[in-house]
């Protein structure tokens, strides 16, 4: 028997994407403008995007593209932003560059990195890897700074040489905060993948948005927009269900009712 | 837990049936170099040293040898005014072998500071450290530090926690699971050994940081106001289960309590300090009979003198100096 509480949990996810479907479809029919599909147009024109071979293989390189660029992110960003945070040293060397990277937008950098690298896929996995690795460096460093000097201490008395300590506590410390910044690099990865893929068009998922819009098969667009989302939500979901695994340990024993229920 | 049992503050000359790695160490000061060779094979290998080996009475031949020796150990810290403030001043303290040591003293005299120094977690501003007439230069797993924050690791299930220090010191699993079993159990947390640290209350986080330092088997257990955080009732059973704990083998505690009836209640020897700089006022020996149980102690005038007494002593000092 599934109590009501949890049947409101499970069903109000899909209840928000009815919603909304719902409110863009009243939208566009009230608006009668032509750049705006309703919602039935775009959800028709799906299958002919994901039948499509080309768009396929656009699809699924802007997603290997995203994974790699994603991966290394996390692989060079989070020992980075441990030491960082285990070291004033490290920390002093590497804060002022990375305060004068993160404001700057990747993007706005793929002009510069196009005349270097080409057009190709090590341009826009480079781009991923700048928008992921920033908001990571930055929760690692952050979770490595709040590890209780006291458990490090303990640690050492165990006999634990520095080098393990990072990585064998200060890791698992450090894990919850560290995986905070991956969710968000994920999200940042699938909108720097776009935007890279919006300015050297060439292929990918953004492509195929781009080059419909310029063509004016704007149901094709939104098609696009929800494949995009979906993917986001996918994704997000994978990684939710990861990290919940991961740091079972420091999740509360129960969901906390809000003051207002 | 049989091992242990039998340690050293038995003085028992035939004593040695299930010796005690630490007591092993013990001799490496007094016996020849090929048994210091095996001495260095046991602790490689980290069993508790077998009964056959070792014969020899150890405690008998040298009672109450020194263990650790702190040597004018003073400490300055660079307080947010960028001033200098001394917070040990020449500090010289020889604690012995098998003894409970308290240091007592205000909150900010450095008492802390002085136990974080023995543990070699800071080093002295000058002055030093030893441990069996070696320097300090560092943590040791001769050592296990006991903190007021309990520090344990949180990702880590209760067993997880207390099988760390033997697994990281190269004990098989399952050796190390079954001791540290033994171990829970004998903090009185059987049945919580599947349980994370935020799923248990203070005393019993307490209880697991006991159980995990002493997994390790250290020669000298550093506590350091482990009782601070807990409620009064907690705070009593595990003084208690402290006591009866350290019965039996009689581990070097160093305890820093800013409670005298904590340290007269468990102490062999209660070390006063002043504040600012933190200095030895008075080291009083507690001479009260053990095993001590409380509810004879609270109505022992003995006990209740040296209670009334320490705290004249820091009543006095308040008296004499400013009013803060």
């Amino acid at each position: 028997m599934i109590s009501s509480a949890v049947l409101t949990r499970r069903a109000a996810p899909v209840l928000a994407c009815v919603g909304l479907l719902a409110v863009w479809q009243v939208a566009s029919l009230a608006l009668k403008n032509d750049s705006f599909p309703t919602a039935i147009e775009a959800i028709r024109a799906i299958p002919d995007i994901l039948g499509d071979r080309e768009s396929l293989t656009n699809i699924l390189a802007s997603l290997r593209r995203m994974a790699m660029g994603f991966g290394v992110a996390v692989l060079v960003s989070i020992p980075l932003g441990l030491l960082m945070g285990r070291s004033r040293g490290i920390a002093a060397f590497f804060n002022p560059l990375l305060m004068v990277i993160y404001p700057v937008p990747k993007a706005a950098l793929m002009p510069i990195i196009m005349l270097w690298l080409g057009v190709g896929d090590a341009t826009k996995t480079l781009v991923i890897f700048l928008g992921v690795s920033l908001p990571v460096i930055y929760h690692s460093f952050e979770g490595a700074k709040a590890v209780e000097e006291k458990m490090l201490w303990s640690g050492a008395a165990m006999g634990l040489s520095s080098a393990k300590r990072l990585v064998r506590i200060v890791l698992p410390v450090a894990l919850p905060e560290i995986l905070t910044g991956c969710r968000t690099g994920l999200v940042l990865a699938l909108i720097t993948m776009i935007t890279s893929e919006m300015i050297a068009r060439q292929s990918g998922a953004g492509n195929i948005l781009f080059n419909a819009l310029d063509m004016g098969q704007y149901d094709t667009v939104f098609a696009m927009i929800i494949i995009v989302g979906t993917m986001g939500i996918c994704l997000d979901a994978i990684f939710e269900s990861v990290r919940a695994r991961l740091v079972r340990w420091s999740e509360p024993q129960f969901d906390m009712p809000l003051s207002f229920s | 837990m049989k091992a242990r049992q039998n340690g050293r503050g038995s003085n028992d000359a035939l004593d040695g049936c299930e010796n005690d790695d630490p007591s092993g160490r013990l001799l490496a000061k007094v016996v020849p170099l090929n048994v210091r060779a095996r001495e260095a094979k046991d602790r490689m290998t980290v069993v508790p040293a077998r009964s056959s080996e070792w014969m020899r009475p150890v405690n008998s031949q040298e009672p109450a040898s020194a263990i650790i020796e702190i040597d004018r150990v003073s400490q300055v810290f660079q307080t947010s005014a960028r001033k200098d403030h001394l917070a040990l001043s020449d500090i010289s303290l020889t604690i012995e072998e098998g003894a409970f040591v308290s240091i007592l003293g205000p909150s900010g005299c450095g008492k802390s500071t002085l136990l974080y120094i023995v543990g070699g977690f800071v080093r002295p501003t000058s002055g030093m450290a030893k441990i069996r007439g070696h320097t300090i230069t560092g943590p040791g797993p001769d050592r296990g530090p006991v903190f007021q924050e309990f520090a344990l690791f949180p990702w880590k299930t209760v067993l997880g926690n207390v099988m760390y220090g033997p697994r990281q010191q190269g004990v098989r699993t399952a050796e190390a699971e079954a001791q540290s079993r033994a171990l829970i159990e004998m903090v009185g947390l059987k049945g919580f050994e599947n349980f994370y640290p935020k799923e248990l209350s203070g005393g019993m986080k307490q209880r697991v940081a006991l159980a995990r330092t002493l997994a390790y088997q250290p020669e000298v257990l550093l506590m350091d106001e482990p009782f601070g955080a807990l409620d009064a009732h907690t705070r009593t059973r595990l003084q208690n289960d402290l006591l009866n704990i350290w019965e039996r083998d009689r581990k070097t505690v160093l305890f820093v309590t800013h409670s005298v009836d904590e340290a007269v209640f468990l102490s062999d020897k209660v070390v006063m300090m002043s504040k600012s700089p933190g200095r030895i006022r008075q080291v009083i020996d507690i001479d009260l009979p053990r095993p001590r149980r409380r509810n004879e102690l609270l109505l022992d005038p003995r006990y209740q003198k040296y209670v009334v007494d320490i705290e004249r002593m820091f009543d006095e000092s308040d008296e004499a100096g400013p009013f803060s």
